[in-house]
């Protein structure tokens, strides 16, 4: 068992601990939290630093104001219901249109407008949000997933997770829905992580659970070799985040939409540590080759991005 | 920062091994404090209704042997008058007087330390102090049938003997006329009066006792044994299964020989009850008696000072800290999940009132009945708070339906469920709910393993009376438990349950 535990510090794992202890406490002052646990502070917070989001169509505050929903909605056929405080994809609601009985929503169930209304009800009560605090539902633009993961993603929509410290991306994945995560992207409910390699955005073998895969175990399709557009823009959005939330160590969640590109999700200031298995390498080796980095590096996003490129690119094969 | 945290967990670590080193060679404190056998109190209440003129009740009292000491005792008596009689080795108690037709009711108690370090050395019987209830020639007929055990150490005697009270070994079936007769004897006079009877035909000496047994709650009937004179002590025996008593410092003797534990004249006695409690708070007092009455400022802010009944609950509360440096360990160096931070520590003090089996048992069943019917809730679809409401008046509901089963069936550990914490009950059923639906059955279940698992432990140390005095005596203890608190603070390092998380990681980077 010992030889386990040198084993995962040789491979430079970062442990829950560790993270929490030396990279959360350290570096995430808590009064900054608010503004990634917040999707409508991260929001307005993205578009001043020029980030692209969706777009946000309404925003439903208070119980009173609910029953104004439907009308607000009348021409928008597609939308996604979100709580602002959510967390791991709970919560959230996609409609692909509406008829007479109610919403239709993405996996092809139709919810009345009742269950619609309590569904708003039960966001604003705070039953999703991480406190259990009262909440805010977010009615935004439904993304359309870029087509490049339709062979490897089970319906809903993928996203790209990219672990950034202090300014640097230091590790990617992109997360792909499956049967068992009911078209949700997130891991620890049945999705895929599949590792990226940093500097030419060619994904990697992937992970389900705790255990190693490289097909899609839905479609059988490969999962390695796709590669991520646009994946220079990524990074360079992903250097911003520190910046722009003054959040050293956080994980930026982007969604590709056909038509906008890269879109960032949300921000996450404690990313999990599972993106190490679907990277087959540890993130701590990583983060302390950015605490030796020489300083010039971190002026600029551009030179963070082409760092990292540098330095995390040829670790992967 | 790991440095800050390291210097305070040695600063508590200092703090609390330099106040200990001081009490222990500055003010005599014992190194490892612990209570020397039990301390009971013992009451004896009697009621008679006396008939005309003088009347008179006569009771046995504790008896001060056997490493039993009494150490105060005093009678109500009302208008009668009392007498402390000795007959032989027993001590009556007489209550006398003329109390007309009027109801009187008396009451005696007595504090008892049983099983103290030394044992006085036991008075040997006397010639004829004893007598028997046989028939003269039935007990020559079994001296002459078992004449031949006579020559035996007293010992072997006593184990020839029982194994002929128990049909064992040799005696197991009756072909020999010896066991015969033997038999005939017990049919006619009773287990108890034919074990004397062989005993004195084989040169023993035997005696019925009458006294109590030592442990919490009201007894209305004495407890009967015999006792055997092995040489230098005496031997108890239960005359109805023939078996050692292992622990005789647990039974208190009322009246040895023939004398009756309870003796009216002239008056009809209505009730009679022995009340024995434990008294651990006081057993400790006795043991640190110096600690109460030094005038050393640390003595006089010692826990010894407080009223019995806040220190009854602070031996308990000086633990709880031990508790919550459990879960930590478990939660972040072993990994494992459990409800809620502090539950299983919560759990643990409830448990102390319903019995672990109770305990656990009436939890699991509430949680089963309240995951149902959150089941079933979750489709109304009602709203966070009063869906919470819901949820608590339904275990409230749960408790009352327990404590009225309780009462019917006479089990006070159903009653005692209203001291399971409701709220983290409450909460835990939706965590359940939650991390079902969200993480499958099987986290659910590994969740409620660890949970259990924790709360048991801490049961465990909770009641650890040992570990008890430690911390009452030393309270400066609780600053180590923060010192390992902070350090597993700090604790940077793989869970162990990471090991298998990351089994798969292979490729070195």
């Amino acid at each position: 068992m010992l030889g386990e535990f040198r084993r995962l510090k040789e491979l430079g794992v970062l442990s829950m601990n560790s993270r929490n202890a030396d990279f959360i406490m350290e570096g995430n002052p808590r009064s900054l939290f608010p503004l990634v646990d917040d999707k409508v502070e991260t929001k307005a917070l993205a578009e001043k630093y020029q980030i692209p989001t969706p777009a946000l169509y309404y925003l439903v505050e208070h119980q009173g104001s609910i029953k104004e929903v439907p009308q607000k909605m009348a021409g928008i056929s597609e939308f996604a219901v979100k709580p602002a405080r959510g967390s791991g994809g709970n919560g959230i609601l996609l409609i692909k249109g509406q008829n007479d009985k109610g919403f239709l929503t993405q996996s092809g169930r139709t919810i009345t407008r009742a269950e619609f209304a309590y569904h708003l009800s039960t966001i604003l009560a705070g039953v999703y949000s991480l406190e259990g605090l009262e909440d805010k539902a977010l009615i935004e633009a439904l993304i359309h997933p870029d087509p490049v993961f339709h062979e490897v993603a089970y319906q809903g929509v993928p996203d790209e997770r990219i672990v950034v410290y202090r300014g640097v991306p230091v590790m990617a994945m992109v997360r792909l829905p499956t049967r068992a995560s009911d078209g949700k992207a997130n891991l620890h409910k049945g999705a895929i992580g599949v590792g990226i390699q940093l500097d030419n955005g060619l994904t990697l073998s992937g992970v389900h659970h705790t255990d190693l895969i490289t097909r899609h175990p839905d479609t059988g399709h490969p999962l390695n070799n796709i590669q991520i557009p646009y994946w220079e823009k990524i990074l360079l959005m992903s250097a911003r985040v520190t910046e722009m939330t003054g959040l050293n160590y956080i994980g930026a969640d982007f969604v590709l939409d056909l038509d906008l590109g890269p879109v960032l999700l949300e921000l996450n200031a404690r990313p999990g540590l599972a993106i190490q298995l679907a990277n087959q390498s540890g993130l701590r080796g990583r983060l302390e080759k950015i605490d030796q980095a020489p300083r010039e590096i971190f002026q600029t996003a551009e030179t963070r991005v082409a760092w990292a490129r540098e330095a995390f690119g040829k670790h992967l094969c | 920062m790991k440095r800050p945290a390291l210097l305070l967990a040695i600063l508590l670590c200092f703090l609390a091994a330099g106040l200990m080193t001081y009490r222990i060679l500055k003010l005599g404190y014992p190194l490892f404090p612990m209570a020397q056998g039990q301390v009971w109190q013992v009451v004896i209440e009697a009621d008679i209704e006396p008939g005309q003129g003088e009347s008179q009740l006569s009771l046995g009292l504790p008896l001060p042997r056997r490493g039993n000491v009494l150490l105060e005792e005093s009678v109500t008596s009302g208008s009668y008058s009392f007498n402390l009689l000795r007959q032989g080795s027993n001590r009556v108690g007489a209550w006398s007087g003329d109390g007309g037709d009027e109801r009187q009711g008396f009451r005696y108690r007595a504090v008892v330390v049983s099983g103290p370090k030394r044992i006085s050395p036991e008075q040997p019987p006397r010639e004829g102090d004893y007598t028997l209830k046989i028939a003269k020639e039935e007990l020559t007929a079994l001296t002459i049938f078992f004449a031949s055990w006579k020559n035996g150490t007293p010992k072997l005697r006593l184990e020839k003997i029982l194994d002929l009270f128990k049909r064992e070994k040799e005696f197991s079936s009756p072909s020999s006329p010896a066991v015969q007769k033997w038999a005939e004897v017990e049919k006619r006079y009773g287990r108890s009066e034919s074990l004397l009877a062989l005993l004195a035909a084989v040169g023993l000496t035997g005696r019925p006792v009458k006294g109590l047994r030592l442990e919490e709650g009201i007894q209305t009937q004495p407890t009967h044994w015999i006792e055997i004179w092995l040489g230098k002590t005496w031997e108890a025996l239960n005359p109805e299964t023939g078996e050692r008593i292992k622990n005789p410092a647990q039974l208190l003797p009322l009246a040895v020989g023939d004398l009756p534990v309870v003796k009216p004249t002239n008056a009809k006695l209505t009730e009679l009850r022995w009340i024995v409690n434990r008294q651990v708070v006081r057993q400790w007092k006795l043991l640190f008696e110096r600690i109460v009455r030094s005038n050393h400022w640390l003595n006089r802010w010692s826990l010894f000072h407080l009223p019995d009944n806040f220190q009854q609950t602070f031996r308990i509360l000086l633990l709880v800290p031990i508790g919550a440096l459990m879960i930590s360990i478990l939660r972040n160096i072993f990994g494992f999940p459990t409800f809620g931070i502090f539950m299983p520590v919560l759990m643990a003090l409830a448990f102390r009132s319903t019995g672990l089996l109770f305990g656990i048992g009436m939890f699991a069943g509430i949680l089963l009945v309240g995951y149902l019917a959150r089941r079933i809730l979750d489709r109304l679809h009602l709203l966070l708070v009063p869906r919470m409401s819901v949820m608590l008046t339904l275990v409230i509901c749960c408790f009352t339906f327990l404590a009225l089963l309780g009462n019917k069936l006479g089990q006070k550990e159903f009653m005692a469920v209203g001291l399971i914490p409701f709220v983290i009950l409450t909460m835990t059923i939706e965590r359940f709910f939650v991390v079902i639906e969200e993480d499958g059955l099987r986290k659910a279940l590994m969740t409620s393993a660890g949970s259990t698992a924790v709360s048991v432990i801490a049961y465990l140390v909770l009641n650890w009376e040992r570990l008890q005095i430690f911390f009452f005596v030393y309270p400066e203890l609780m600053l180590g438990v923060a010192a390992l608190q902070v350090l597993i603070g700090r604790y940077t390092g793989y869970r162990l349950s990471e090991l298998f998380r990351f089994r798969n990681l292979r490729k070195a980077s």
